[in-house]
């Protein structure tokens, strides 16, 4: 009971008329940004990062907890109408939702889409007020052994266990990692791979390089890939209501995929693709209709995007509680916060009780808003979907070189940016992923002050990661999902010899 | 089926892995307490850039790296060099210039590279959207961007 206090406390916050037009403003810009095609949760957050410099951080982060919703919602009304699913997380989503479009029906898909992702976005932030404080309990027992553990395990099931391949993950997660030890040592003050570049100093930012690798490296692959093609926007016909056996198809879907991307979400697993994957595959299995089923069946598209949203809000669980973000949004949100001097973790809890409890409290608000947004105004969002490729992407980076270069001025942050587009380029190119370097650079610094708070504890002695239950616990795990894939793998390979 | 770019970006890993190393061997090692100073975890992770860059190395060698995507488009030069035009001229341009004219050229640049031939529409439409920007976050959310050239027109805005 003490949660629902709490919460009627950041309900006060979130409800003042300032932080209400910031999250007003937030959903809006993110739906807007999510709408547009290539451009997903992510790099709709890393963009608009650098408008927050000047305001202050309950207002901020309300705004951002809205941009990524928005994006989150903007996001399914694009893979609907055009097949280009902006973010993997939408792919399952593109299956039948598309079909469904095609088919003349793209109204009551993108009202159960926007539907589901409000009922399921709803019951997960109420899952979040329940679930934080446990979970602020639990951390606080946690110690720098335990937090680096737990880091540990977050980098390589990101890195390592999702993604084509476990040697191209890690390989992006060591390249965050490098680039996050740039600038100076917090420990010792010691300068590390700056080659005397003042602006090198202050390490590598997060907008530059979720910025490069998203939006340069995005334009710079469609331009030399995909700009002769054309997508084809589908009509929006047909009513918005869904029919009665549409609501009788659609409302287990999204209460099953809620119960599928929470707790998802909550653990490292990478965000919304794997739960988007399993809803689709679930909804798939207990139809009634399974006939409809690549055609454009209503479930294939309540569920995914249910689970899409429910997981989004599990995100939050670690990322507000433990400060350990699960997914490449997730980072940047972590790097907004670390703007303001904020570390998110189970002592927010305590010393910004209004910050952190508004901030859940307007996701509430967030998710009413997106209905409203996303039902009646609908036609709005299409027609930002009919921008020609040529102005949207010159607008994009429009935008993306404005956010790198407004840190701190300098054309040296643009030709960093530049760079990372480069890199982000060749990434896309050779099947590289990109998100475990924006995670790498993010959360390699905590994990490293981790690692030598923890041996500076132990006077130097390495045995305090395993000798503590937790800590050995979490590193077992990681382990094990290292090595079990090869020799599942090796095994496999010799059977399949000696048969 | 070897592929020189694979083959290329792996030995660039195991480079940059070495590379990591002989920056690293510069950084001082005490660390007080803990035994371990600012040198340790850089030289984990140039370690780590090693193996991962053999790893790479050791695929592209033997068939070509694992689980790739299909790749069937053709790469076209122009569009990506006219992006990359407009993003360096951008960067020239800022800090003389300013953020507006600045913005306008990588503008029309991108557009040009995504095969727009509409130049007169690509300018005025980049001219409005980088005012517009430019008004916005110097009047309204007191950020500074550079009015440079058009410092007269623009009045007291800006830096």
């Amino acid at each position: 009971m003490e949660a629902l206090s709490a919460l009627m406390a950041g309900f006060a916050v979130a409800l003042k008329p300032i932080n209400l037009m910031w999250g007003f403003i937030g959903v809006t810009l993110g739906t807007f940004v999510g709408v547009l095609p290539g451009v997903g949760p992510a790099l709709t957050v890393a963009m608009l990062l650098p408008l927050t410099v000047k305001l202050d951080p309950t207002g901020a982060l309300i705004m951002f907890a809205g941009i990524y919703y928005g994006a989150m919602f903007g996001g399914s009304t694009t893979t609907i109408l055009l097949n280009t699913p902006g973010e993997s997380a939408s792919i399952a989503t593109a299956l039948e939702g598309n079909r469904m479009a095609k088919a003349g029906r793209a109204g009551p898909a993108l009202a159960t889409s926007a539907i589901g992702s409000f009922v399921a976005g709803t019951i997960a932030t109420l899952l979040l007020t329940l679930l934080a404080p446990i979970v602020v309990d639990l951390a606080l027992r946690f110690g720098p052994a335990e937090y680096f553990a737990l880091m540990v395990f977050a980098f390589i099931t990101v890195a390592a266990v999702l993604g084509s391949s476990t040697v191209r993950g890690l390989t992006s997660l060591f390249l965050g990692l490098l680039l996050g030890l740039v600038g100076i040592d917090s420990q010792t003050g010691q300068a590390r791979f700056a080659f005397g570049v003042p602006e090198l100093l202050d390490g590598v930012d997060v907008v530059v390089l979720a910025v490069g690798l998203f939006a340069v490296g995005e334009a710079l692959y469609v331009a030399a890939y995909q700009s002769r093609l054309s997508a084809s926007i589908e009509k929006m016909k047909g009513s918005l209501l869904m029919s009665a056996s549409d609501w009788k198809r659609s409302w287990p879907a999204w209460l099953r995929a809620t119960a599928i991307g929470f707790p998802f979400g909550t653990i490292p697993a990478g965000g919304s693709e794997i739960p988007t994957f399993l809803s689709y595959a679930t909804e798939r299995k207990l139809t009634k209709h399974p006939e409809e089923f690549g055609r454009g069946a209503i479930e294939g598209v309540a569920g995914p995007e249910a689970a899409n949203n429910a997981a989004a809000t599990g995100v939050l669980v670690p990322l507000l509680t433990l400060g350990i973000p699960t997914s490449a949004t997730a980072a940047i949100l972590l790097g907004a916060f670390q703007n303001y001097g904020i570390q998110p973790g189970p002592l927010l809890f305590q010393t910004q009780t209004e910050l952190v409890w508004g901030l859940i409290a307007s996701l509430y608000v967030g998710n009413i808003i997106l209905l409203i947004l996303n039902l009646p105004l609908i036609g709005i969002w299409v027609k930002v979907l009919q921008i020609p490729k040529d102005l949207l992407y010159a607008g994009i980076l429009v935008f993306a070189t404005l956010g790198a270069y407004s840190l701190h001025q300098s054309w040296v942050d643009l030709a960093t940016l530049y760079i990372f587009g480069l890199l982000g380029f060749a990434m896309r190119r050779w099947d590289i992923p990109v998100g475990p370097a924006v995670i790498g650079l993010i959360l390699g610094p905590l994990a490293e002050t981790q690692f030598r708070r923890a041996l500076s504890i132990s006077q130097g002695d390495p045995s305090v990661f395993v000798t503590q239950p937790i800590s050995a616990t979490f590193l077992a795990i990681t382990l094990l999902l290292l090595v079990v894939p090869f020799v599942v793998r090796y095994t496999g390979r010799s059977r399949r010899k000696a048969a | 089926m070897r592929s020189p770019a694979q083959i290329a970006l792996s030995v660039g890993v195991v480079a940059l892995g070495v590379l990591v190393t002989g920056v690293t061997a510069t950084l001082p090692s005490e660390g007080g307490y803990a035994g371990i100073g600012p040198n340790f975890i850089p030289a984990v992770v140039a370690a780590g850039i090693i193996v991962l860059g053999l790893w790479l190395c050791y695929e592209a060698f033997t068939g070509g790296w694992r689980q790739m995507g299909e790749q069937t488009e053709v790469f076209q030069a122009s569009p990506f060099i006219w992006v990359s035009v407009g993003l360096l001229a951008h960067m020239v341009l800022i800090g003389p210039s300013g953020f507006v004219i600045a913005g306008t050229v990588l503008f029309a640049c991108v557009a040009r590279g995504f095969g727009s031939r509409r130049i007169a529409r690509d300018v005025a439409i980049g001219l409005v959207l980088s005012l517009g920007v430019f008004l916005f976050f110097v009047k309204l959310l007191n950020v500074n961007l550079p009015a440079g050239w058009l410092a007269p027109v623009l009045g007291g805005a800006g830096i």
